[in-house]
């Protein structure tokens, strides 16, 4: 409860002052176009955090070092929202009232997308969201929110595709209380019924120092998969118990919850052979390359991907319509015209964007996440999954479909 | 089913014994000092790191670790006292206990925010092996979570023994019984108080690293469990010390044995429905004046 309160102010802070000294081409005496990016920093669902604010500086530096967005600068401004919907709900409120922000990116965990999405549809700013839980899009958001990130009914459906595909027949469900929980064990199970298996599970308290009890009620099932539906701290805790009670079927997890940040905190023989279901991002892209070498990292994970391109799609959609307000209704208007425009010739950097925006060509963006074509409800269209397993610590891609 | 209910006892009892230790730490600085020192939260965080690093980096065993993680976490938890909390309480205030009990809260924000800025907010994992169950008669025990319980009962015992036999346990039960008579009879409150800090500290950074061996080391190790640690306190009394163990052990039981009849998602209201039925029933705790530092 308390650490509820915690706040990261030293990194936010320092992010925010980084973020604003970005070098821009010439100097602009008009006021920033601010962009804001509410992502956790900090807390459970911490893995990406670091990567996705990089990613952010980035996109804005590449906006600035082209000239701006209609002669002004672009400001990310990078909150911190603690894993956690309530101190996200005070980050947001002031990146909407304070910063006048024209759209929010990152917002990852589903509980704080959730608690946010209200504030930024009636405060007219676009909502551009890396979370899963369906419930988000069918929220009457009057189309200011895009979804970037694959939907738990799609990552549900490739989990117990997969899970069949392994030859599993009883598959049990162990996660924590998120807006998507109910939902993976009810599309999954369905998936098992319908293959001639059976599916259960069970949604557990995330903060608890033993598992025990849920393991041996897993167990009682006697399940040959079971379905990792949590993030790190508390799968880590779950994986040794299924470990310590002799459990020797199959795990597999999600990127949020099975990914290199767990394979550091248990020991190798505890995730030996766990699966982890990974929304890719778009690798082959030019977009994707040019990203990952300008932060001189190997490779970068789809959530960071997708931060980038919610700073750049912003950013495009004000300068598709140079003669509006510079707000959110205006990025809302524009998004899908400057990234599924049949007509509009493909770019795969913002530079490239703006500089044909400028010229009066219509642009189609496609980005380091992918294609971003989004369909009528936000949701973005055509994703892709690396299933990568856990080998001695080592988290090895055995396909992408 | 009865075998259900005795493995979920057992389990209880696991958990129980991780919390026993700073529920142990948090009593004893509340009977000494006189209010709750939620800084205690930190204290196992950095008892953790401790234990951790002396784990990784010169590969020592349990034993070692958990006496490095009890000196480092006590000698912390004295200065942290000193510099934040000890002058909060020379202010003559009638609400003295709930002004410092809302600055240890600062604290130990402060403290989990100074190991977040150190080490990452990444999860980190001792170099343990993990031991898989053993089955005894359908009943599944963990090795390393029996042994947990067997150091938390060593532990208690050894306080016990602490404040029964030796002069300054008796005169740390003397302060906690009535500061100003102590004083008259020579004893110095102010020394006791860091000793009483010191032990409740080190316990709490034992409780710390033996939680993260089983969980894992990151700056939020402690604060997870700040809530069940309080509520075992206030159900063992606050002032009784084996009222604390015991009271840990309660609330691990009827946690666990609570999935009987509802969901694990709403296991720990139990915690805080046990807080409630106690202190309804027994407002001054089930285990108060029963043996400890206060009688």
């Amino acid at each position: 409860m308390f650490s509820n309160q915690r706040r990261n102010v030293l990194r936010a802070s320092a992010a925010a002052s980084l973020a604003s000294l970005s070098p821009f081409a010439f100097s602009q005496s008009k006021e920033p176009i601010r962009i804001g990016i509410l992502i956790p920093l900090t807390g459970a669902t911490s893995q990406f955090g670091a990567t996705m604010s990089l990613a952010a500086k980035l996109a804005a530096e590449e906006i600035n070092a082209a000239g701006g967005v209609n002669g002004r600068k672009v400001e990310v401004i990078i909150e911190d929202d603690q894993s956690n919907p309530e101190a996200a709900v005070r980050a947001a409120r002031k990146l909407i009232d304070v910063d006048k922000c024209v759209s929010i990116g990152g917002s990852y965990a589903s509980a704080v997308t959730s608690a946010i999405a209200p504030m930024c549809w009636e405060g007219k700013v676009v909502l551009e969201t890396s979370s899963g839980a369906d419930s988000i899009t069918k929220l009457p958001h009057q189309g200011y929110v895009f979804r970037t990130s694959p939907t738990v009914t799609l990552q549900g459906t490739r989990v117990g595709d997969f899970a069949v595909e392994l030859g599993s027949k009883r598959m049990f469900f162990m996660g924590p209380q998120t807006p998507f929980a109910q939902s993976y064990i009810d599309i999954i199970s369905g998936i098992m019924t319908k293959s001639g298996g059976a599916g259960a599970g069970l949604i557990y308290e995330d903060k608890k120092a033993s598992y025990r009890s849920e393991v041996d009620q897993a167990l009682r099932f006697k399940p040959d998969v079971i379905v990792l539906g949590g993030y790190v701290p508390d799968t880590a805790v779950v994986l040794k118990d299924l470990y310590r009670a002799g459990y020797e079927g199959r795990r597999i997890g999600y990127s949020f919850g099975v990914n290199q940040k767990l394979m550091e905190a248990v020991p190798a023989e505890v995730s030996e052979g766990a699966y982890s279901l990974v929304p890719s991002a778009a690798e082959t892209a030019t977009a994707y390359k040019r990203v990952v070498s300008k932060l001189k990292l190997a490779g970068l994970d789809s959530y960071s991907c997708q931060v980038y391109d919610h700073v750049v799609m912003a950013a495009l959609a004000l300068a598709a319509a140079p003669n509006a307000a510079p707000n959110g209704t205006t990025v809302r208007d524009n998004i899908r015209n400057v990234t599924q425009s049949a007509q509009g010739k493909v770019v795969d950097s913002p530079a490239d964007g703006l500089k044909l925006l400028a010229s009066g060509s219509s642009i189609n963006y496609d980005g380091a996440s992918g294609p971003l074509e989004f369909a009528e409800n936000g949701d973005v269209k055509g994703v892709f999954f690396r299933y990568e397993q856990a080998q001695k610590g080592k988290l090895v891609v055995t396909k992408v479909a | 089913m009865f075998l259900e209910l005795v493995q979920l006892i057992v389990n209880g009892l696991v958990m129980g014994a991780v919390i026993a230790l700073p529920a142990l730490g948090l009593t004893l600085i509340f009977s000494v000092l006189g209010f709750i020192n939620f800084s205690i939260a930190a204290q196992m965080t950095i008892g953790a790191f401790a234990g951790w690093l002396v784990n990784t980096q010169l590969h020592w065993p349990l034993v070692p670790v958990l006496v490095v993680a009890f000196v480092v976490a006590g000698l912390l938890g004295v200065a942290s006292d000193r510099v934040a909390l000890a002058p909060m309480r020379k202010r003559p205030s009638a609400h003295m206990a709930l002004m410092v009990a809302i600055v240890s809260i600062a604290l130990n924000l402060a403290l989990e925010n100074a190991l977040r800025f150190g080490f990452g907010s990444g999860l980190n994992s001792f170099e343990m092996p993990i031991a898989r169950d053993v089955v005894i008669g359908e009943i599944r025990i963990g090795p390393q979570q029996m042994h947990n319980l067997g150091i938390a009962l060593v532990v208690s015992f050894v306080l016990a023994a602490f404040f029964t036999v030796t002069r300054v346990g008796k005169a740390m039960r003397a302060v906690a019984d009535n500061p100003d008579l102590a004083r008259l009879k020579g004893i110095d409150p102010a020394k006791l108080s860091n000793l009483a800090t010191f032990i409740g500290m080190g316990l709490a950074g034992i409780g710390g690293a033996l939680l993260a061996i089983d969980t894992s080391v990151d700056p939020s190790t402690g604060a997870r469990l700040l809530l069940i640690i309080f509520s075992a306190s206030v159900v063992g009394g606050l002032t009784s010390l084996s009222g604390a163990v015991l009271g840990a052990l309660l609330v691990g039981v009827a946690a666990e044995v609570s999935l009987l009849a509802i969901p694990p998602v709403y296991q720990s209201a139990v915690a805080f429905l046990a807080i409630l039925a106690v202190l309804l029933v027994r407002p001054s705790g089930l285990f108060a004046g029963a043996a400890g530092v206060r009688k």
